[in-house]
């Protein structure tokens, strides 16, 4: 009954949290330190390093987001678990919000690949992205979590590929011949501004009429064409397809002396696919009704696991 | 069940070159990416397609019920707007139709007269180049079924042919001072409410009847009839109702060779 004389505080720990990070790192400032010149020229503090390393070969117990039915799916493919591993990337908006949003999720993940290759992985899955808006002026916070898996009897995977699918989701698509291989961003922002005029009409004319607004309508066409444009050029350095789950669009009016302008921008995030393409499931799907009372596990019409921005989906009824 | 070959050698880190069928976009969630493809069909890419539009003025009397054919036409003809865009966008890239179709109206904060239509779904081609499965006169169809369900209709023996919609504002007339008086301590039904309502609904379907009529469907599944206010007056209401019309695919199959479902209990929440 060791647990229970630790609450009778009179068992002695084998170690305490304390004394791990005294192994690894010494004290608090030097842990500093070490953390500063390791953002300062992208690698890692040689602790982190370290524990990564004794999780990828077994000597750490490994940590996973798994539930225990993706446990046992992934076991049933060779599949470990080794350690979570997350980047971070508290990033500044200089000229642009919408563009800066590439840079800081890129940084972010790059981060963690960082880690991933550390353990000795060859993805990341179940990859969330999550954002923190703190009151500090003009910036975020991005920041990835994922768990990295090794794939027994394969060697470790020099840019290991990221998933933002679920354990199980993974298996699924890896059978049908697909890898998702990481998360692709595609963001565009303009302005549209009253250049000598022409747009009072868009304003004055509404009026009483039903009518489509053509100059607003096509600007805002082409901040999206462009955003998704450059989603594809993201999307090209990994794979070929792309499952674009978020999309974040908005339409500003910027009224400063009477003289309107309108800021539309857009993001797309997406998770990048590789697979062959005319190559359907190997298998029979079967047909199944599922008799659980409730919201079925079976019935996930769309992913909720990246859902870092309010989606235009929800706003607003048909 | 083994991984197959290509997606190993991509994990081990060796990227396979050269991508024949170009790069796709799509919207799917996993299960729905890999049902359309059992269903016969490739994502070809996101086709979108939006409208800005500035609606007109109607007023209502206050007393009366009647539909706002200015707002009515409205949303009609916006939403008609943005799906033929999206509708043009996948004749662009090729693709046979559409499906998993969302059709959106956002409000833009500036200005409650302008509102955003949005339709958005994802293109797709037949794997192997079937000619069969276009829409209505050799157009992309439209579908807002789910990947899930674009399989099973295909195996129940349809085809999409085209998304249909009806529209229709309505005002319901308040009641007057003297009416409401009397119906103080009774238990009776407000009739002119329930009028108001029935035949609003009814218009829309109506109207959404003929759209699938005028495609030749022989009928229209996952219809869904929605009921918002925009954010308009008291009183007005919108009926809208959407679903898929769907045709034979050659003729129907029969009921006899459609597999049974198997009933299952998960275990897993």
């Amino acid at each position: 009954m060791s647990w229970f004389n630790r609450f009778r505080g009179n068992a002695s720990l084998p170690s305490t949290p304390d004394s791990a990070q005294q192994d690894f790192a010494g004290d608090a400032a030097e842990r500093l330190k070490k953390w500063e010149s390791a953002l300062l020229h992208h690698h890692l503090p040689d602790f982190v390093k370290h524990r990564l390393a004794e999780a990828g070969n077994g000597k750490l117990p490994w940590i996973a987001t798994m539930t225990p039915v993706e446990l046992a799916q992934t076991h049933r493919y060779r599949v470990r678990p080794i350690a979570m591993v997350s980047g971070t990337c508290w990033y500044h908006f200089g000229y642009s919000w919408t563009n800066g949003h590439i840079n800081g999720w890129h940084t972010a993940l790059q981060r963690m690949k960082q880690e991933a290759v550390a353990a000795g992985a060859n993805a990341i899955i179940d990859v969330r992205m999550r954002k923190i808006e703190l009151e500090v002026e003009s910036s975020m916070d991005f920041t990835v979590i994922g768990t990295a898996i090794r794939i027994e009897d394969m060697p470790p995977n020099p840019e290991p590929v990221v998933a933002t699918v679920s354990a199980l989701e993974f298996m699924r698509l890896l059978e049908a011949g697909i890898v998702p291989t990481g998360i692709a961003i595609g963001a565009h922002y303009e302005w549209l501004t009253n250049w000598q005029g022409s747009l009072m009409p868009l304003d004055a004319r509404g009026g009483w009429l039903n009518q489509p607004l053509t100059t607003l309508g096509n600007f805002w066409e082409r901040v999206r064409k462009k955003a998704l444009s450059e989603l594809r050029q993201d999307v090209h350095k990994y794979g070929n397809g792309a499952l674009a789950h978020i999309h974040f669009g908005e339409l500003l009016k910027v009224e400063d002396d009477n003289n309107p302008r309108y800021l539309g921008r857009h993001i797309v995030i997406a998770t990048v696919t590789d697979g062959e393409r005319y190559r359907s499931v190997p298998h029979d799907i079967r047909h199944v009704v599922d008799m659980c009372d409730g919201p079925s596990p079976l019935i996930k019409p769309r992913p909720s696991t990246h859902n870092v921005y309010d989606t235009n989906q929800e706003e607003g009824s048909i | 069940m083994a991984i197959p070959q290509h997606a190993l050698e991509r994990l081990k880190g060796l990227r396979s070159e050269g991508h024949p069928g170009g790069i796709f976009t799509s919207d799917f969630s996993v299960n729905e990416f890999l049902l359309v493809r059992k269903a016969g069909f490739e994502p070809v890419g996101l086709c979108v397609g939006s409208c800005i539009y500035h609606l007109g003025i109607q007023y209502a009397s206050w007393s009366q019920n009647q539909e706002m054919s200015v707002l009515s036409q409205a949303m009609y003809h916006a939403r008609e707007l943005a799906m033929s865009r999206m509708r043009a966008e996948a004749e662009g890239m090729g693709a046979d139709g559409i499906v998993g179709v969302e059709l959106t109206v956002k409000r833009m904060e500036w200005d409650d007269k302008i509102l955003e239509f949005i339709a958005i779904g994802t293109g797709v081609v037949h794997a192997k180049g079937h000619p069969g499965y276009k829409g209505h006169n050799g157009k992309p169809f439209t579908s807002d079924l789910s990947g899930q369900d674009f399989w099973t209709l295909l195996q129940s023996g349809y085809r999409p042919l085209e998304m249909v919609m009806g529209s229709c504002v309505y005002h319901v007339a308040h009641q007057g001072m003297f009416k409401s008086l009397g119906n103080i301590g009774s238990n009776t039904e407000l009739t002119n409410f329930s009028q108001a309502l029935y035949d609003a609904r009814e218009i829309a379907m109506e109207r959404m009847q003929h759209e699938a009529i005028a495609v030749k469907a022989e009928g229209v599944v996952g219809v869904d009839l929605h009921e918002g206010s925009h954010n308009w007056q008291p009183h007005i209401i919108e009926f809208f109702a959407v679903g898929t019309a769907v045709t034979p695919i050659t003729t129907e199959r029969d009921a006899s060779t459609i597999p049974d479902p198997q009933l299952v209990l998960s275990v897993n929440n």
